[in-house]
């Protein structure tokens, strides 16, 4: 848990680390290509040398072959936007409870203490064991993953919200107090500027972690989407099929955190940390 | 069009029937909608052809099968009333009736192949020094569940073959992950059903038991079931859909072609692999003297405390 508090450093990344100058963007780039393509290569080198037996695990060139045939049919695009689905909206109820929740809470020193050592007790227990209790509540239905998704996504966007508010300037609080704003003026021009970066961090967290409680609801306990097209390809011994499904989770976790960056760089764009980046 | 019309007579006999009587039968302005939870194998076949075939159309019934990954997911499914039916082994059905949850088969649904090969087996190395199934003791052997009618049918194949059924290890590997535990030697046996039963001796695995099959060559595996209370509130509906779901399973019994091919529909195993795979029967009849072999063989291993009730468990 030590990520989710330190994550608020990382977005005022200090100057050195963009000393690479003018031609990092563009290396580093070509970087994460290289990366991409010396995954692959590995992979297809360590199913050729019969280190792992290919009916296991079939090489990289048949799975990313077997993904390109599947990206022509109906029902693989269906189970994307299942998933898609049940990720937006699992995001977007936590990331408005866990935004509002965060600013109230966050505001009052009695709220705070009183609802601080429920949330530590809550937040840790792991959203994967709600299975049993989702699936008695809403069989295998959409809703079973959603009530998984949910409660693993809106911790880490409270949490960060409280710490934003936490984070309010108390001198500028003051002024604001002095001058005689109102509860709602206080939220819309010192609160919410100053935990912005904090709720932006939250919903990247928010929304990589909701990507993942989609994937594990709909593998285990099934109701659509692409986990159950994994668990489908498995029990039908399809295993090529089934690593070029999983692969296709992981595109869209790589898409799902290219969006978020280019959401927080918009939010921010008034901010320190993204000004600097763009000046580099 | 025929079953249409025929869907629009039974709904107009009911609308007559409704409007004479008053009756409370709560279906009567349409087709009754049930709901079947089903494990997405070849066993499962029937229930999907008969959909297809119009079976469930025939006696009123809109039909839907709702896949759940595993079997775990079916008891519950039943109780919670999320399913009115699901697909479920004899043995979970004991098990669940020796915990006091009270549960009944409405039909059968596969039975052995009576022949070998049969459609699920232990499977060794090629190379293993395990000849008989009395040679797996003190060995490790895979199941899908523990204490569930792999472990218990095996272990009853060691004692007819005249080892000791107790002295064998048992753990819990999925069927899909089992032959790449057993190229590993991460365990000594595998048990697998169908299609990795094929697969695995194509690559050179060995059968020691079809378990099932040395059980009883009329063993049923499976069926569908639901609570008793369902069954005791809705009479007339349990015994339509009874009566589609064995039509189904005739069916299903003397059409293998259709069977390989509508497993294509529901599941991922390809052509070739269907094309040659072993085949359950399919019946509608249960066989209730080797259900209680299977019953006697559970209690004697442990699988359940007391002897199960067939009565109950049966339609």
């Amino acid at each position: 848990m030590t990520s989710v508090t330190a994550s608020p450093s990382a977005d005022t990344p200090a100057p050195p680390r963009r000393a690479g100058g003018r031609g990092a963007p563009l290396s580093s780039a070509a970087l994460g290509l290289l990366g991409i393509v010396g995954f692959l290569v590995t992979w297809e080198l360590v199913v050729r040398s019969g280190l792992v037996e290919e009916r296991f695990l079939p090489t990289a060139s048949t799975v990313l072959g077997e993904l390109r045939s599947l990206a022509g049919t109906s029902d693989f695009w269906a189970s994307v936007r299942e998933t898609v689905t049940t990720w937006a909206i699992g995001l977007a109820i936590s990331a408005a409870a866990g935004v509002a929740l965060g600013l109230v809470i966050g505001q009052s020193r009695f709220l705070r203490r009183a609802t601080n050592s429920t949330i530590e007790f809550l937040r840790p227990i792991p959203s994967v064991a709600l299975i049993p209790l989702a699936s008695l509540l809403y069989g295998t239905s959409m809703q079973s993953t959603l009530l998984l998704v949910l409660y693993a996504s809106f911790w880490q966007v409270l949490i960060q919200v409280l710490y934003g508010v936490g984070d309010v300037d108390p001198v500028a609080s003051d002024t604001a107090r002095s001058y005689g704003l109102g509860w709602a003026a206080r939220v819309r021009y010192l609160v919410w500027p100053s935990a912005l970066p904090y709720v932006m961090t939250g919903l990247r967290l928010g929304a990589a972690v909701a990507l993942i409680l989609t994937i594990t609801g709909e593998l285990i306990i099934g109701g659509g989407g692409l986990g159950t097209a994994i668990a489908l390809a498995n029990s039908g011994g399809a295993t090529a099929q089934m690593y070029a499904l999983i692969l296709m989770t992981g595109f869209i976790g790589v898409a799902i955190n290219l969006v978020a960056r280019l959401v927080e760089r918009r939010a921010l764009r008034w901010h320190v940390s993204v000004r600097r980046e763009e000046v580099a | 069009m025929r079953p249409t019309t025929k869907a629009a007579a039974v709904l107009a006999s009911l609308v007559l029937l409704t409007a004479c009587g008053g009756d409370d039968d709560a279906g009567a302005d349409g087709p009754d909608e049930v709901t079947v939870g089903v494990i997405p194998i070849v066993d499962t076949a029937p229930i999907w052809l008969g959909k297809e075939k119009g079976f469930f159309e025939d006696e009123g019934i809109d039909l839907e099968i709702e896949t759940t990954t595993g079997g775990a997911a079916a008891v519950p499914g039943v109780v919670s009333g999320d399913f009115d039916f699901a697909f479920g082994n004899v043995v979970s059905l004991m098990v669940g009736a020796d915990q006091g949850l009270p549960l009944t088969f409405v039909t059968n649904g596969t039975s052995s192949a009576g022949v070998e090969p049969d459609f699920g087996a232990v499977l060794v190395p090629g190379d293993s020094p395990v000849k008989t199934p009395k040679d797996l003791a003190g060995k490790t052997v895979s199941v899908n569940n523990l204490k569930n009618i792999g472990d218990t049918t095996i272990r009853a194949a060691i004692e007819t073959d005249g080892g000791d059924p107790e002295d064998v290890k048992f753990v819990e590997v999925p069927f899909p992950e089992a032959p790449a535990a057993l190229a590993n030697d991460q365990v000594d046996a595998i048990w697998v059903l169908e299609p990795f039963m094929s697969a695995a001796l194509a690559d050179g695995a060995r059968a020691v038991t079809y378990n099932y099959l040395d059980m009883s060559p009329e063993l049923d595996i499976a069926g569908y079931f639901t609570t008793t209370e369902y069954a005791g509130k809705n009479k007339d509906l349990v015994e339509r859909f009874s009566r589609a779901m064995n039509k189904s399973l005739d069916y299903a019994g003397d059409n293998d072609q259709e069977v390989r091919d509508i497993v294509g529909t529901y599941t991922k195993i390809d052509e070739p692999t269907r094309a040659k795979m072993v085949l359950p029967v399919f019946r509608s009849e249960f066989d209730e003297a080797s259900m209680e072999k299977l019953g006697t063989a559970a209690v004697k291993y442990g699988t359940l405390k007391n002897e199960p009730d067939l009565d109950a468990l049966l339609p």
